[in-house]
């Protein structure tokens, strides 16, 4: 029975590592059945499983999005490719 | 179109997109130099790459789609050689600040239910501030890991493959850059 519970329990430390692998890569079978009996005993996991969905969310969507509308002028620029471009 | 014709139409683009190309990389990248030169990049890539583009009807798009390219590369660069001044604690160091020895959450540090999360939070321009800061506070290379991972649509095994690193990596160090965004965002957001 010990032994059952050994491999079963996982600390928040780990819980929260393995959400964060399972949001990147699948979970092997026994990292799903531990993570499963950890939320449900856990509720501060539980909030940073929806929390750490809820931020991918907003990355994904926020690294896509410009909010800075105005282009900044950059003439120096411009003319520095300009002179790159004529040398080859 | 002869080589020359090229340069001419090339030229216009330099002209028409390097503005809308530099804002963006500079907004991605936050350094001066570095988006000037992966704008420089995607112009001298576009133009060794021309006959690919011809039948193409919008050039802005293609030119988008390289730079985007450029700016992954950056993030590679950074992710490997991280350059950042940032202390970056170490392993254990950093997890003391979450999780008692026996590997709980520190009482103080326990997710509780964040309000108003379901709203539409980007639409917000106080709370893209926000996300922004937290984002800057983090090590050079977790925010580059977090660029990566949501840049290209692509699953994490083909991202660490690219990389050239094991999975195992790449998900520890999202991991402590989630947990360090989620405190930033609980302190200077959802306490509020």
């Amino acid at each position: 029975m010990k032994k059952i519970l050994h491999f079963l329990m996982l600390s928040c430390k780990k819980a929260t590592m393995l959400i964060e692998k399972k949001l990147l890569i699948k979970l092997s079978f026994k990292e799903n059945v531990q993570l499963t009996l950890h939320k449900s005993m856990c509720d501060a996991c539980t909030a940073y499983e929806k929390q750490s969905k809820k931020m991918d969310e907003i990355l994904k969507q926020h690294i896509h999005d410009n909010p800075n509308s105005d282009a900044v002028q950059n003439e120096k620029l411009k003319d520095k490719i300009t002179q790159s471009l004529n040398k080859i | 179109m002869d080589k020359s014709e090229e340069a001419v139409v090339i030229q216009g683009w330099v002209k028409a997109f390097s503005d809308k190309l530099y804002s963006w990389a500079l907004y991605k990248t936050s350094g001066q130099e570095t988006a000037e030169d992966l704008v420089q990049d995607t112009f001298l890539a576009a133009c060794q790459s021309f006959e690919k583009f011809e039948g193409r009807s919008d050039p802005q798009t293609w030119l988008f789609g390289i730079l985007n390219n450029k700016i992954a590369d950056h993030f590679r660069k950074v992710y490997r050689n991280p350059t950042s001044n940032k202390e970056e604690n170490s392993e254990n160091h950093f997890f003391k600040n979450f999780f008692d020895e026996g590997g709980d959450w520190l009482k103080k540090e326990r997710p509780q239910a964040w309000k108003n999360e379901d709203a539409h939070l980007l639409d917000d321009t106080e709370f893209v501030k926000t996300l922004q800061a937290c984002l800057k506070e983090l090590p050079d290379n977790w925010y580059a890991a977090i660029n990566l991972k949501f840049l290209e649509q692509k699953k994490g095994e083909i991202i660490c493959q690219e990389l050239e690193i094991t999975p195992t990596n790449f998900w520890q160090i999202l991991h402590r850059a989630k947990l360090q965004l989620r405190k930033c965002l609980q302190v200077h957001w959802f306490k509020k």
